[in-house]
């Protein structure tokens, strides 16, 4: 069933269409909120808030787009709220906040270096980074995601990357010396 | 205008980098970098860092919250379509506006049923959406709450 079907069967009270919804994408949710929230555990809380949200604003959807970046706007404004309201949680083990997947491009203390520079960067960054390269979008289509001017992206991503080596260098990481 | 300065230069290099057409072009970039040893070095790092995060992919979940969302879905479907609200309203409003009309013709003798129209109509627009209009919303919470 495509998204567009299962939006149609939603609106006419299939319950089972929006779970095809729910199981397509919670995956790819609970990695965005984890990007925004840093952690899993307000990320489940947020993205299972996004989704109640989604289903009682169906009948708003415009059918001739894509649902998954119509959803990512409920999704940050969940993961927002939620992140503005909540003291930072103890977590137990790193998978509660990895990002990051292991990859042959990085040494995994390199990546764990990176991992935590992300972490300390501030949530509007750390998701702009996130969408920006680990998702590859473009700044079109961030500017759509985070309902702001493409040239704000620019300024945005620019200022984040240089926290973000900023905050390499305090970890005296070599890999973007740029030698 | 954009000024070429340090900062305009290395926001626009960077952009460029990322497929995005900035307001400064690719010569006068060049040109500020081929002139400016600290911009330079700025943005050598940080293409060094964009290569090293587009390298990187997103741990994939494999939660499922299926359960978790559906506990907590209204019982009534479908949400009412506002489209339709929308429409029986303007379609009530009209309907109004032509009693209105006919009631300021001037020598009219349309009785006493005449002037429950309005009431009927009204009824007949909630019955259609099958809202009641004094029910209070006990569901209703403040922020924060």
């Amino acid at each position: 069933m495509d998204d567009q079907t299962a939006i149609q069967r939603c609106r006419a009270g299939d319950k089972e269409a929006f779970r095809h919804l729910v199981e397509r994408y919670q995956a790819e949710a609970v990695g965005h909120a984890i990007g925004i929230l840093g952690n899993r555990e307000d990320a489940l809380d947020a993205v299972q808030e996004a989704f109640i949200d989604c289903f009682q604003a169906l009948d708003r959807v415009d059918l001739t787009r894509r649902f998954y970046p119509w959803f990512y706007v409920i999704l940050r404004n969940r993961c927002y709220k939620l992140g503005s309201g909540r003291k930072k949680r103890e977590v137990s083990s790193a998978d509660e906040t990895e990002i990051l997947a292991p990859t042959a491009s990085i040494q995994p203390e390199d990546r764990m270096l990176l991992e935590r520079a992300l972490h300390e960067l501030p949530a509007e960054d750390r998701e702009l980074i996130t969408l920006r390269h680990l998702d590859g979008l473009s700044y079109q289509e961030l500017a759509e995601r985070l309902e702001v001017p493409q040239g704000t992206i620019m300024s945005r991503l620019h200022h984040a990357r240089k926290k973000l080596r900023d905050k390499l260098a305090r970890f005296s990481f070599t890999g973007v010396s740029g030698d | 205008m954009t000024r070429v300065d340090c900062e305009n230069v290395g926001r626009a290099a960077m952009a460029t980098e990322d497929g995005y057409v900035s307001e400064l072009s690719a010569d006068q970039i060049e040109a500020h970098l081929a002139d400016c040893s600290d911009c330079r070095g700025e943005v050598r790092e940080l293409r060094a860092l964009a290569n090293l995060l587009d390298g990187q992919k997103r741990k994939q979940r494999t939660e499922n919250i299926w359960e978790r969302v559906e506990q907590h879905l209204p019982a009534a479907l479908p949400p009412r379509s506002r489209s339709r609200v929308g429409r029986a309203f303007v379609i009530l409003g009209l309907l109004l506006l032509g009693y209105r009309l006919l009631e300021i013709v001037p020598n009219r003798h349309l009785g006493l049923l005449f002037k429950l129209v309005p009431i009927l109509l009204v009824i007949a627009a909630f019955s259609y959406l099958r809202e009641n209009p004094f029910r209070i919303n006990t569901q209703l919470t403040l922020e924060g709450r």
